[in-house]
């Protein structure tokens, strides 16, 4: 090998840590830049920017639970019926006329308890593996959703509840207009975001959650509780989705049976776009966040071009392909030293 | 100790079979036997709520023994297909249909008639030639609506539709009868896109629309979920004497109406397309003949009646 090849190589070498913590993040800026030369008027906008956040709020909660989950190279499809579930107790309690308050909390505890059980059952009834235990609690929680509800949609709720899915933030102060306000949902998504990155990345627990995905026999060896650790991450994983259920309840004012129907699919979708993987101990944060960018910007911009929903279910499912194919040739990438 | 338990268990299973048995065969001694296959449980849907009643209670009064079955989930057009075969090799007189999927139902309704069990369909129509359909005309409940906007609109104002889950013939009828309506008195249509029958996406296809569109005066929405969800998304952007109206007239649209939120929705007579499906599919059974299309009819639903609707 001559000087120059070798000269090359570390360039390419040098560069691949940063393509693969932010490759995905290139993904999105050129989606950005695609969608504003199509809808230049209109993409950039306040508004939409603005509209982008608040629609993808509620995904982003569920996404972030999946993300632990995967992460420890397990699954949970019951998010969407945790949600749903969480929701037509919140609006259960709502209607008997609770305060505020109580009736906020009520989604976060439902989420919590719903996870535990899925926590529990993975571990304490030693399932082969947690698609089984969450294939079961997905029907359980959507059927046990629609006999407290009896099916039928529940509306109405104080604004102090909607307040997280629905509320603004004034900034006329900045000296901006009336029409320019911070949706509360997105500084949410901002915090919450913020929160289980510092958690992922630096609590023991996080790097426990990371280890045992990436290798649960090593991790267990060094003397990680491996049940309890994913007791955590499943009990956090029903908690977000039990938070998406507040943020709904503000969107729409209204529970609904139909809540959260196979959003667990798009959960896992801005995971998988995200660069999580399914073996475990892959994927930031950071990637999942722009996972759930890039799927709602992609349904956000095919709704502003007027294009069918059968093309938007075609390009979210050519996006996922696309996205797991740059993971794999990064990989190949990174082997080929 | 096993012994016993195996005692107990073939003990209950006996009686248990014997009773079967025997409450089928006294059933039989009853009138008629009718199968009504509905798309999904009364408990998860209004809609369907009310069909069983309009259906239980004319069989009640006809005398004829219905069997109402609903797949476990809305939708689940597999679980549906299995019932009614099942229920057919069993063997009943005849059948009203309401079918999850038209095509996938079309050989079991053919075979069914084949084998001397005719068939109505109920709510959604088939595509059998031959076959009675008893339900809502959509086209015309939708055109109903957008001729309600058309009253309420300057002429040539901007105006959207919301349509359903376009691969469904209920989705695609509401949204052709809306465009009818809007073309034939000269309405401008600036968007008509999907948000799959759903509250959340009613209202983030609203956000896009209106934000493209600020001079929206009108939005049609194929039901009244989406219409709630497009009614949010209007007040968030103080878009307030936008006409939005709907279609099903559940309780959460006639309180929305009554509060003055939404303008009006169009309702459908559910609870006669239960009545009318036992009720034809027994004149067939009786070696009748009917109508080869049975309207349940719509109707408007504003201020002015929603509370007949809570």
């Amino acid at each position: 090998m001559d000087n120059k090849d070798q000269e090359k190589d570390s360039l390419y070498l040098k560069l691949i840590p940063y393509f693969d913590r932010y490759g995905i993040l290139l993904l999105l800026l050129i989606m950005i830049v695609v969608m504003h030369f199509l809808q230049p008027d209109v993409f950039l906008s306040w508004r939409n920017v603005t509209n982008v956040f608040k629609q993808i709020s509620w995904q982003s909660m569920l996404a972030l639970g999946v993300f632990m989950v995967i992460v420890t190279a397990g699954i949970d499809l019951s998010v969407g019926s945790i949600m749903m579930l969480s929701l037509m107790i919140l609006a259960i309690v709502a209607k008997a006329g609770a305060p505020w308050f109580v009736v906020a909390m009520t989604p976060l505890i439902a989420g919590l308890i719903c996870g535990l059980i899925n926590g529990l059952g993975i571990t304490i009834l030693r399932m082969p593996h947690p698609f089984i235990m969450t294939l079961g609690t997905l029907y359980i929680f959507r059927g046990t959703g629609n006999l407290i509800s009896g099916g039928t949609p529940i509306s109405g709720f104080t604004d102090e509840v909607r307040y997280l899915g629905h509320g603004r933030i004034d900034l006329t102060w900045l000296g901006l207009e009336k029409s320019q306000y911070l949706p509360v949902s997105l500084v949410l998504i901002a915090i919450v975001y913020i929160i289980f990155w510092v958690f992922m990345n630096h609590t023991r627990t996080g790097k426990w959650i990371y280890a045992i995905g990436g290798n649960p026999s090593a991790a267990r060896a060094s003397g990680v509780n491996v049940n309890k650790i994913l007791v955590i991450v499943y009990s956090l994983c029903g908690f977000l989705s039990g938070i998406g259920a507040l943020i709904l309840a503000g969107r729409t004012d209204s529970g609904y049976p139909n809540a959260g129907l196979q959003s667990e699919l798009d959960a896992i979708a801005a995971c998988i776009i995200g660069g999580a993987s399914f073996f475990g101990g892959r994927g930031t944060v950071l990637g999942v966040f722009a996972g759930v960018m890039i799927m709602g910007i992609l349904r956000n911009g095919l709704n502003l071009m007027d294009v069918s929903s059968f093309w938007q279910q075609v390009l979210i499912g050519s996006i996922i392909v696309l996205a797991v194919y740059i993971d794999v040739l990064r990989r190949d990438l990174g082997t080929r030293k | 100790m096993r012994e016993l338990m195996r005692k107990v268990v073939v003990f209950f299973s006996t009686i248990f079979l014997l009773t079967t048995m025997a409450s089928v065969s006294f059933a039989d001694g009853h009138g008629k036997k009718i199968l009504f296959s509905i798309k999904g449980p009364g408990s998860g849907n209004p809609f369907w709520a009310s069909v069983t009643k309009g259906a239980e209670e004319e069989a009640k009064k006809l005398g004829v023994k219905l069997i109402l079955i609903a797949p476990p989930q809305e939708g689940d057009v597999q679980a549906q297909i299995n019932q009614v075969e099942d229920q057919l090799a069993k063997g009943v007189d005849a059948l009203a249909l309401a079918p999850g999927d038209p095509n996938a139902f079309a050989p079991i309704v053919d075979d069914a008639i084949k084998s001397g069990v005719p068939v109505v369909f109920v709510d959604t129509k088939g595509i059998n030639e031959g076959v009675t359909f008893i339900g809502t005309n959509n086209m015309n409940g939708a055109e109903l609506a957008a001729k309600f906007i058309c009253d309420k609109t300057p002429k040539g104002s901007d105006v959207a539709i919301l349509t359903g889950i376009e691969s469904q013939s209920t989705a695609l009828l509401r949204r052709d009868g809306a465009i009818k309506g809007f073309k034939n008195c000269g309405l401008n249509l600036v968007a008509t896109q999907t948000a799959e029958w759903d509250t959340a996406k009613g209202r983030s296809v609203t956000e896009s629309i209106i934000l493209k569109n600020p001079n929206i005066k009108a939005i049609f929405a194929s039901n009244d979920n989406m219409g709630l969800g497009a009614m949010q998304a209007l007040k968030d952007a103080d878009m307030n004497d936008v006409i939005v109206v709907g279609f099903d007239a559940t309780p959460d649209a006639a309180t929305s109406i009554l509060k003055g939120e939404m303008t009006a929705t169009i309702a459908q007579f559910s609870y006669n397309m239960g009545a009318y499906g036992v009720k034809y599919a027994l004149e067939l059974a009786n070696g009748g003949s009917i109508d080869i299309n049975i309207d349940t009819g719509t109707q408007l639903v504003t201020t002015a009646n929603a509370n007949d609707f809570k």
